[in-house]
């Protein structure tokens, strides 16, 4: 079991492009730096986007994990 | 001084011509005018003014079509040697393109033609008068002869000078109109005007000269004189030869006109030599 | 402004002074023809949203620092000096302005106010000034060149747990994959966006076809392009043309997105494969006898033309000849092909953009798709399909937006 505990989920679930890391942008600031949020989506470019937008912005994705039909991707405020 | 003397003369020129032609039509005057008229030799302020006459009529009109010559390719080169666009700006037409089409946009203007009916009339009269109007000048030459040579018409009789004065007009009075008013700078009005009493002044010489037998100011024959005096590089001072007592409108008309040459590379004008190579673009 | 970054953003503008631009920024007479291209100006009718309005804050700039006019009699043209005011005049230009380049029909020259709008965008990300969110989508882009042999095993499990939803559609063709990964030699590469709704369908169609096509792992969209940075927007289309190159390619068939279709099309120079947009496939293939299609459509349907397929890149014909095997009801918007009002989302505006500019400023085109009387407006470009998705809700247009591919998925016929 992982070492952490979502405090919200974000749910992006069937937006178009490039909505979900758009509206992560903006939202991560809705929990605290250090904080972790849950992020439920359905595009399976979210795998390679959201590690990239880690990268691009400093904070941190922590763990996906993918049940059929549904991505779940564990994201840190870094900052 | 001089000048008094010369406008003086005018009226004595006149009586001397009524009295010779009493039963003659007022059209005839009017030609009687111009024939009766003489040369005085300059005096006082006329020497400097028959100076500056000269230097507009003759110098002036090598330098600044020179200046036009090498500022045309001088833009035109410095465009040139700037980086090729690496990249296509096509813009696609839904009908039928050819090889045509870039020139069909730039003298045809469709896009006007469609959303703009009345402006593309007035652009469309105006450039091609523009045309006919250069046309119109080199037929004066005696070595090029579109109408025959002692025709005392410019081609087209002075309409073609009033198609492109009557657009200038409408040209004008629209920068005045929002929104066009607000995308209006002094340069575009300044030039409109300089064309516009460039063109006006055109229109006096061309419409005298269809309406009487000698001209407004002279023949057209006399024009050819002045014209081939230019081709020859003949330095003789005009007023020897084409004297008359308007001949200062010419000078005036010729000012203007040395002034619209050296303004064409480095204004707007330019765009009579950019529109087909920019319109090409759009087309590949 | 200091004097050093003035001198910076005048060395900025001078790499985009290529033979063309040139011309675009020395030919303008001021005739103002293009005043009521804009569907900007025509939904609000302000001069800074005309085309004119546009490019005259880049052309006093240039006037001012590269023209003897500027340096002698700078009231001539009412020349501005580089400066902070300037830099917003430059930001409220450029990202009010969507790169239709409807104006560009409309002038009697031709120029291309994208073009001109690409220097105020050039500027602003020299100043720092940019949309952030645009060059954080650039760069986040880049990064996914960078690292995307890390996510490959993931990406592959996400595309294996989609897969039930195109078999769906149509049974994949025996001893095929339904989404094929990393094929060499396919005769396709098909570069979709992020959203499972950009595969499901194009997928189905490939396999109704029984083409040997491969997905790509990148997204088609060029953020770049949006941000006006020539160098993001080189990297970003590179990881695509990359991925071609090694596969080995024959075609690279781009999802329904104008701006990816467009740039990779137009402004990458010749390239070892051919590029066209998927709606392109799905026509070619039914006209080949590879599809059937049938009229599964009952409500009226228009089209609109996404400015980056349509005007900018000449596919008018296909999505139309698609809609008609799939309706007897298919009514075109006035005006279409090239004369189409933008959907006022282009540019980088759906990502970037305030939602209430991006809304008044469709009044116009709100106006042309309540006009065509259809309830399904179809489009080929997800950036058209959010923005009037958007514009239908405002303005309760009682329209609903799909995509041509959706569309045909559901048409697929024995």
């Amino acid at each position: 079991m992982a070492d952490y505990t979502a405090v919200k989920t974000f749910d992006y679930k069937g937006l178009p492009c490039p909505m979900p890391i758009v509206k992560m942008s903006q939202e991560i600031s809705r929990i605290a730096v250090g904080e972790v949020g849950e992020v439920l989506s359905t595009d399976p470019g979210s795998i390679a986007d959201f590690p990239a937008w880690a990268k691009t912005t400093g904070h941190q994705v922590l763990d996906i994990v993918q049940e059929p039909g549904l991505i779940k991707i564990y994201v840190k405020r870094v900052k | 001084m001089a000048l008094l003397s010369m406008l003086s003369m005018i009226p004595f020129a006149l009586n001397a011509a009524t009295a010779e032609t009493l039963a003659a039509d007022a059209a005839q005057v009017v030609d009687a005018v111009a024939e009766a008229s003489v040369v005085a030799e300059p005096t006082g302020f006329g020497i400097v003014l028959d100076k500056i006459e000269y230097f507009i009529l003759i110098p002036w009109v090598y330098l600044s079509i020179a200046f036009m010559i090498f500022g045309i390719i001088y833009r035109l080169v410095s465009i040139y040697r700037a980086p090729k666009t690496p990249f296509s700006l096509k813009i696609y037409s839904s009908k039928k393109e050819s090889p045509l089409s870039a020139w069909n946009d730039t003298f045809m203007l469709p896009q006007v033609r469609r959303n703009k009916p009345f402006f593309w009339i007035s652009l469309m009269i105006f450039h091609i008068s523009g045309v006919l109007l250069i046309l119109g000048h080199l037929d004066i030459l005696p070595t090029i002869s579109i109408l025959s040579e002692d025709s005392k018409h410019m081609i087209g009789a002075g309409l073609v000078g009033v198609g492109f004065t009557l657009p200038l007009f409408h040209f004008l009075f629209r920068r005045f109109k929002t929104p066009i008013r607000e995308i209006t700078v002094p340069a575009d009005f300044l030039l409109i005007v300089l064309v516009l009493f460039l063109a006006l002044f055109g229109d006096m010489i061309s419409w005298g000269n269809s309406w009487t037998a000698n001209g407004f100011i002279t023949t057209k024959q006399k024009f050819a004189e002045y014209f081939q005096a230019l081709a020859t590089f003949n330095f003789e001072n005009p007023r020897y030869y084409i004297w008359s007592p308007h001949y200062h409108f010419l000078v005036i008309h010729v000012a203007l006109a040395n002034l619209f040459f050296m303004l064409v590379p480095f204004s707007k004008i330019v765009h009579a030599f950019f529109a087909m190579p920019i319109n090409k673009l759009r087309r590949k | 402004m200091d004097l050093q970054q003035q001198y910076e953003l005048e060395k900025l503008f001078k790499t985009k002074l290529h033979q063309a631009m040139r011309f675009y920024l020395e030919t303008c007479t001021h005739c103002g023809l293009c005043v009521d291209s804009c569907h900007v100006y025509n939904s609000m009718p302000e001069l800074r949203y005309t085309a004119v309005g546009r490019s005259e804050v880049v052309r006093k700039i240039f006037i001012k620092y590269f023209k003897m006019q500027g340096k002698i009699a700078p009231w001539l043209g009412e020349t501005m000096e580089m400066d902070e005011f300037v830099l917003d005049k430059f930001y409220e230009a450029a990202f009010s302005c969507t790169g239709c380049r409807r104006c560009m029909v409309h002038c009697p020259f031709g120029i291309d106010t994208q073009q001109i709008m690409s220097i105020a965008k050039l500027l602003l990300v020299g100043a720092d000034k940019e949309p952030k969110i645009l060059s954080m989508l650039s760069d986040m882009s880049i990064n996914k060149g960078e690292q995307v042999e890390e996510s490959r095993a993931q990406y592959a499990e996400a595309i294996k747990n989609i897969e039930p939803e195109v078999e769906a559609i149509w049974p994949t063709p025996p001893g095929k994959k339904t989404i094929p990964l990393e094929v060499e030699h396919a005769d396709v590469l098909y570069v979709a966006l992020s959203g499972k709704h950009s595969i499901i369908s194009a997928a189905a169609i490939f396999n109704a076809a029984d083409i040997n096509w491969t997905l790509s792992s990148f997204e088609a969209v060029n953020f770049g392009a949006f941000l006006g940075d020539p160098q993001r927007t080189k990297k970003i289309g590179n990881r695509i043309i990359a991925e071609a190159t090694r596969l080995k390619v024959k075609t690279v068939a781009i999802v329904e997105c104008g701006t990816a279709f467009r740039i990779m099309k137009q402004q990458f120079g010749k390239l070892p494969f051919e590029v066209v947009t998927f709606v392109e496939l799905i026509a070619k293939y039914h006209q080949e006898g590879k599809i059937k299609l049938n009229k599964v459509m009952t409500e009226k349907v228009t089209y609109h033309d996404p400015c980056q397929i349509a005007r900018n890149a000449g596919v008018y014909e296909a999505p139309r000849y698609i809609l008609n095997q799939l309706s007897d009801d298919f009514v075109d918007m006035i005006p279409n092909r090239e004369e189409n009002w933008c959907c006022g989302g282009g540019g980088g505006l759906v990502a970037a953009g305030d939602f209430e500019f991006r809304m008044k400023s469709s009044k116009v085109k709100a106006d042309q798709m309540k006009k065509t009387g259809a309830t399904v407006v179809a489009t080929a470009c997800e950036n058209c399909h959010s923005q009037l998705h958007d514009v239908c809700g405002y303005y309760n247009t009682n329209q609903h937006v799909e995509f041509i591919s959706h569309l045909a998925a559901q048409g697929l016929a024995k």
